[in-house]
This record gives C-alpha cells, structure tokens and sequence, in this order.
C-alpha cells in the first residue's frame, strides 16, 4: 500500500465513518461506507482530486437482501483508484442520483436501474429503459433471474439427434 | 395453339435463365452489421480478398439490397429492425447467415437477450461456420449463394411468403409486439 | 423551420456498428440527439456469473470486437490481484507486445474509418490492408484472427512462436515507413481537413463533465492522461515512449494524435521484442483441474488503457468457481450516450459520423 492511499484514508477516517476497509492492490482502496454519508464522500474525494468516476455498478448480495452500490472513482495525477461502497436494502432499493456531483453518472444510473431496479431520486431519466426492449421479466441481472430459463422458455431451442454436449464424458 | 403456348412457356424459361444469370453475377447485399462477425466483413470486400470480383458490391438501401447478411448472434432488439429491413427488400431477396450463434445460439446460448434459432424468424439461404468466420469462409459461402442462385436453390423469399403466418407468429411470440411506437419512452 | 424526427442508423453506413442515433433536425442542424443502445446487449455479465473463471476467457473477448485482448488483460489482472498471482517476467512482455498489437490495429481501423463520413475510401482500404497483416500474425502467435483467448490468467496461453519477432519487426518497419503516406492522404488532405478542421469541437471542461477518457480527454487537456503512464501495468513503466497531447480538441487533431500515437505502439513493441527476457510464460494458478478452480473471494477493479480509453472490470467473487459479478467499463459508454445527448446539438447531421470516429465509439462495449 502506497503512503498517498495511507494519508488519504486517515483524512477520510478523521471526516466520515467508515463501515469497513479493503486493499485490492498496491493502488486501490475500497471503503465502505454507511448509504447516508456517500454523497459528502463523493463531494469530498472530487474536491481531493477523484475528478473521474470510472463506472458506477451494482452487486446483488441476495443472501444478506442488500444491494452493494460500487462507486469507482479514479485520481489522474497520482494514479490511485477508489472504490466508495454502500450498501442499500434489496426489497424496496432506492437511492438518490449523484448526478450533481458526477454528470457522468446519469447513464450508469440508468444502467443500474435497468439492471438491479434500483430507482435512482433526482434523475429523471433514469426510469426509462435503455438497452433492453418490451422486457417483461424482473430486471436481468438479479441474482434470482435464471437467464437460462428465461431463454429455453421464450426462444425456441435447436433438437439435435444426439447430445454431443455430453460426447467427451462417456469416455 | 399448343404451339404457342409451348412457345411463349420457353421464351420465359429463357429469360429467367439469363435474369438469373444477371442476378447471381450481380449481388448488393445490405451494409448493416448486425454482430461481431461483421468485423471480418471489411477484409473481405478490401484489396486481399475483394468481394468484388464475385460481383458483389455494398449497398446502403435495403430497397436496393439484394442478400442481407446477418453477422452473428441477434438480440431482441436487432431482430426487431431486421424484420424491418428483411420486408423492406423486393423479391429475390436472399439471407446469409454467419457464425453459430444463428444457428442454436452458439457461445450465447443461455443469454436473456439473444435469440437461439434465426430460422424460427427469418428464412435462412447459406450458413457459414465459424466463430467468426475467416474471410476465405466468406467468399466460400457468398459462392455457394451464387451458385444456389444459378441452380434455382435460393428460394427462402419464396418460402417467407408462403409461411408468412407461422413466421409471423413465431416473430410476435419473441418481440411480443412487431412495430415499437416509442421507443426512446418521451 | 419545422423539427423533424430522424434515424442515423443502425442500417446506415456511416454509423460504427450496430447502434442508432434518434435526432431532432431543423434544416441539417442536430437540434436534440440521443443515442439508441442495445441492439448489441448480449447481457455478458450475466452470462460471465453462469460460466467458471477458465471458461469465461472464452467469452470476454467477444465484448470489443475491434480490440478484444484488451478485455483478457483485464480480466486476468482482476483475477491476479484475487488470487495473488506472480505473473513470469516474460508473460509481462508479451502481453505488452499483444496489446501494442492490437491498439495498432484499433487505430488503423479507426483511422481508416474515418474515410467512410469523409468519401475517401482509399483510406479505408489501405488501412484495412495494413491491418490485414497484423490479423496474420495474430493468428501465427494465437491461432486466431480476431479472438485470440491468449492472455490468460497467470500469463498467457503459450510462448510466442519461433521466428516470429522477425515477422512483427518485418511489418512495424514496413508500416513505419508506409505512414507518411497515411498522413498525406488523410491528414494533409484538403476534403478531408474541410470536415475535420475547427469541427466536432471537445473543450476541456467537457471532458471531466463526461468522464471521457483516452484520445478525446489527452486532446483537449494536453496533459498526459494515460493509464500506461498514470498507473503502468505490464512493464510499460520499464519501456520509453511518449503520449501525444493537444490542447485544442476538434476533429482533426484526435486523428493526428491516433496518427502518432501509431509511432508510439510501433516503438514500445520493438522496445519489448528487444528487452523480452526468456524463461516461463505461465505461472500455475490452481491445484488440480483449473475448471474447479475458485478464486479468494474480494472486489477489485482493473483498467487498462485501450485506443477508445479506460477499459476496466469490477470484478467479485465470493469464493466459488464461478464469479459473483462482473461489471464493465466500456471505455466509450460517456462518448457515446452523455456525449451524443448533449454535445451533439448543434452539429451538422453529415457531422455525426465524425463524433463516432475520432471519439472512438465502439458500441458493442457499450452495450455489452
């Protein structure tokens, strides 16, 4: 871990609270934080010089019904990345847009809502389907979405006399 | 009276021997990249291997198009404008289909998005393997379609509109609605 | 004068690949724009969850058709990091050679493509030609043209076959000397410089709005903002070379920077092909059969510079033999959703294409 990551989370432990901690790599550092406190983070490491945000994503933490927002946010002049991670309730997932902060986000935001269906307050667009088309499941990326069974079921599969998939085992 | 019409029946056999003469040496097909397999595409129509000895030639009009090659795997939303397209073109229309990915899904068998069977869709002229296919594969398979034309074999058009009903059901029961009135939702 | 609603694309052949713009025209002026994304959505990180760590190589380079070896460095870097993987010091090398490789063959398509917007085909055949025989010794090394599934965790798949340095070293001299003819026919070209000069402007305040990175972000600032020189991977901090930069970003000066950012891949791949130390190129990552393998659980990002920008995955796992999520940053999803949206308007409609070219716009990244 390099001396500016070391300095940098000592500032941002002396300013907010940080729920946990993780170092990937020698240039990254993931904090977790409580949902309320991510918009003073994201305002406070943009003025530290976080001038990107990379990607903004979405885990599905099914088993502890909580949805992770990952916000990747990337320093040029020193090279250091971090992840600003929260942790929102699965059942009802709303947050409100960082789009003030990160103009960026407003596509990532939509992207996550079309995926997870987190509903994102503050930008309007985001309830709006981008990639998919008519879709009429839950939202695909969910852990409990079987892309599988959503596929045999709605386009037509192929019959072949033999089931070569299964040729290699026998031997 | 036998006479003539025997007559006027080889004078049409005549001509559609040397149209289809014309249209096998002669082939637009479509400019719509519709998958990966579209990028081995532009290899084939430039110096190494130039598609236009065979007489082909882009064209940017499906009016105009003659064969519509649909490179690779095919969402939802693509087979959507592909229908749109495909009934665009006038007759003799031909499809060509790459990669395994028309033919039962290929790598993407499983994904939520793309569809596993083109020829539940669309009638499918030539298949060419590959995954994706190299552009001697191309120029293989865009002379197997040359030569079905000549033979009278490229009747996919013909069969589309025979069995329109039952593409047209299969297409509604994918897209759930043929036409999209609104799509960017305003 | 009346708005009119109008498609450029996706059956259109001056758009890049299978993606549509929705506009409002008045006259041939862009009065609102919007991008219409999707049509390549093959929901991949979907599928990566489905697929084990090994058998997702095969399937991440379908992500970026032009570039695809960008997506199996990251990947493996993701999965390095995890899994704490010392990578053999040649593999470093070699990497490097691939990646230089395939952004050569990026640029050449992309500068060859911007003969389409512009009616000089020539470009796009000559280009096409060069990139021909990168293609070829791609399949030489890999054993494919396109796809090459050869960087691999823990290295990659297999040492470069013998003699091919001379090859490679045979095509970058011949390329290098065949450039300054690119820059005659493109760059120096009077109907080409009418569309490109003082158009498609970029200001600098409009790329940290967008996030835009790589070409279009070192144009307009004229800093070196480059992943390969801000936070090296491989051993680009071990060879020298150079970032093009500019301070005033319209559509000309992004393609003289791709023209000499061409100089700049040709450089380090001589440089590595001639500091490339011998011995192992994989180092072995699992104990028993690697399709079981499961990577230590834990959540890292990884991004590499490709010729469109920063290219990186977030990758989790949670210690199963599958990943947990995959998520990916396509290195032209600002470009071409926020920046078509609001920077377009104002544009000519034939000035479209343009953005997509010298923006670099790859639409199968975007939609995954």
């Amino acid at each position: 871990m390099n001396k500016d990551i070391k300095n940098l989370v000592a500032d941002i432990k002396s300013r907010f609270e940080l729920v946990g901690e993780d170092y990937p790599k020698d240039d990254q550092a993931a904090l977790d934080f409580n949902s309320r406190d991510i918009h003073s983070v994201l305002a406070y490491v943009k003025s530290q010089g976080f001038r990107q945000l990379s990607i903004l994503s979405c885990v599905d933490w099914i088993k502890d019904n909580q949805f992770q927002l990952v916000y990747i946010v990337f320093n040029w002049e020193t090279g250091i990345r971090l992840q600003v991670r929260t942790r929102i309730d699965r059942s009802n997932p709303k947050f409100t847009t960082v789009t003030s902060i990160y103009p960026g986000a407003k596509y990532y935001e939509r992207d996550v809502h079309e995926f997870f269906g987190v509903e994102f307050e503050g930008n309007p667009d985001s309830y709006k389907q981008l990639f998919l088309e008519n879709w009429d499941d839950m939202p695909p990326l969910r852990k409990d979405f079987d892309s599988k069974a959503y596929s045999d079921r709605k386009y037509p599969v192929r019959e072949y006399a033999a089931d070569f998939s299964k040729a290699g085992d026998k031997k | 009276m036998d006479n003539t019409v025997e007559k006027q029946e080889n004078i049409r056999k005549g001509w559609d021997g040397i149209s289809r003469f014309f249209r096998a040496n002669s082939i637009w097909m479509l400019m719509y990249c519709t998958g990966c397999c579209a990028i081995e595409l532009p290899q084939a129509m430039t110096s190494r291997y130039d598609m236009e000895r065979l007489g082909m030639g882009p064209m940017a009009t499906p009016r105009q198009a003659d064969v519509l090659l649909i490179t690779g795997y095919l969402s939802l939303k693509t087979l959507r404008r592909i229908i749109y397209a495909y009934e665009q073109m006038s007759t003799p229309k031909y499809l060509v289909a790459f990669g395994p990915c028309t033919l039962n899904g290929g790598i993407y068998y499983d994904s939520h998005a793309v569809i596993n069977r083109l020829d539940q869709y669309l009638p499918i002229d030539v298949y060419i393997a590959g995954c994706m296919p190299k552009p001697e594969a191309v120029m293989n398979g865009f002379n197997d379609l040359i030569g079905m034309i000549k033979r009278k074999e490229a009747n996919g058009w013909k069969k589309y509109e025979q069995n329109k009903d039952w593409y047209r059901k299969n297409q509604i029961q994918a897209l759930g609605e043929l036409r999209i009135k609104d799509e960017f939702h305003e | 004068m009346k708005e009119i609603k109008l498609f450029l694309g996706p059956q259109h052949p001056g758009m890049h690949g299978n993606a549509s713009v929705h506009m409002y025209v008045e006259g041939d002026i862009i009065k609102r724009s919007y991008l219409l994304p999707g049509m390549l959505h093959r929901g991949f990180e979907k599928s990566m969850e489905r697929r084990t760590w090994m058998n997702n190589i095969a399937l991440i380079p379908r992500i970026c058709v032009p570039e695809p070896d960008t997506n199996e460095m990251v990947y493996a870097m993701n999965i390095e990091a995890l899994a704490k993987i010392k990578v053999p010091e040649r593999a470093h090398w070699i990497r490097m050679i691939i990646l230089e490789l395939a952004r050569l063959s990026a640029h050449l398509m992309a500068f060859g493509g911007i003969g389409g917007p512009t009616g000089l085909y020539t470009a796009m055949y000559w280009a096409q030609a060069d990139r021909d025989r990168i293609l070829t010794i791609f399949e030489e090394i890999t054993g494919h043209r396109v796809y090459h599934m050869y960087i691999v965790a823990g290295g990659v798949r297999k040492d470069l076959p013998k003699g091919i340095e001379n090859k490679i070293l045979d095509f970058l001299n011949d390329l290098e000397s065949r450039l300054p003819e690119y820059e005659d026919l493109v760059l120096n070209n009077p109907t080409v410089r009418a569309r490109t000069v003082d158009n498609i402007l970029l200001p600098a305040e409009v790329v940290w709005e967008l996030g835009v990175t790589g070409i279009g972000m070192r144009s307009a600032t004229g800093q070196e903002y480059d992943i390969r020189k801000v936070a090296p991977y491989a051993r680009y901090e071990k060879v020298d070379f150079k970032v093009p930069t500019a301070t005033y970003s319209d559509a000309q000066t992004r393609m003289t920077l791709k023209y000499q950012e061409m100089y700049q891949s040709i450089n380090i791949i001589k440089q590595a092909i001639d500091m490339m130390p011998g011995g192992k190129v994989r180092a072995k990552v699992a104990d028993g059969s690697a399709l079981r393998w499961r990577v230590p659980a834990g959540q890292v990002y990884s991004a590499v510079e490709a010729s469109r920008g920063e290219y990186g995955y977030y990758t989790v796992s949670d210690g199963n033999t599958m990943p947990y999520r995959v998520a990916v940053r396509g290195a032209s999803f600002p470009q071409g959703l926020l920046g078509v949206e609001k920077y377009m308007p104002g544009h000519r409609i034939d000035d479209a294409p343009l953005w997509f070219d010298t923006m670099g716009i790859c639409s199968p990244e975007i939609d995954r």
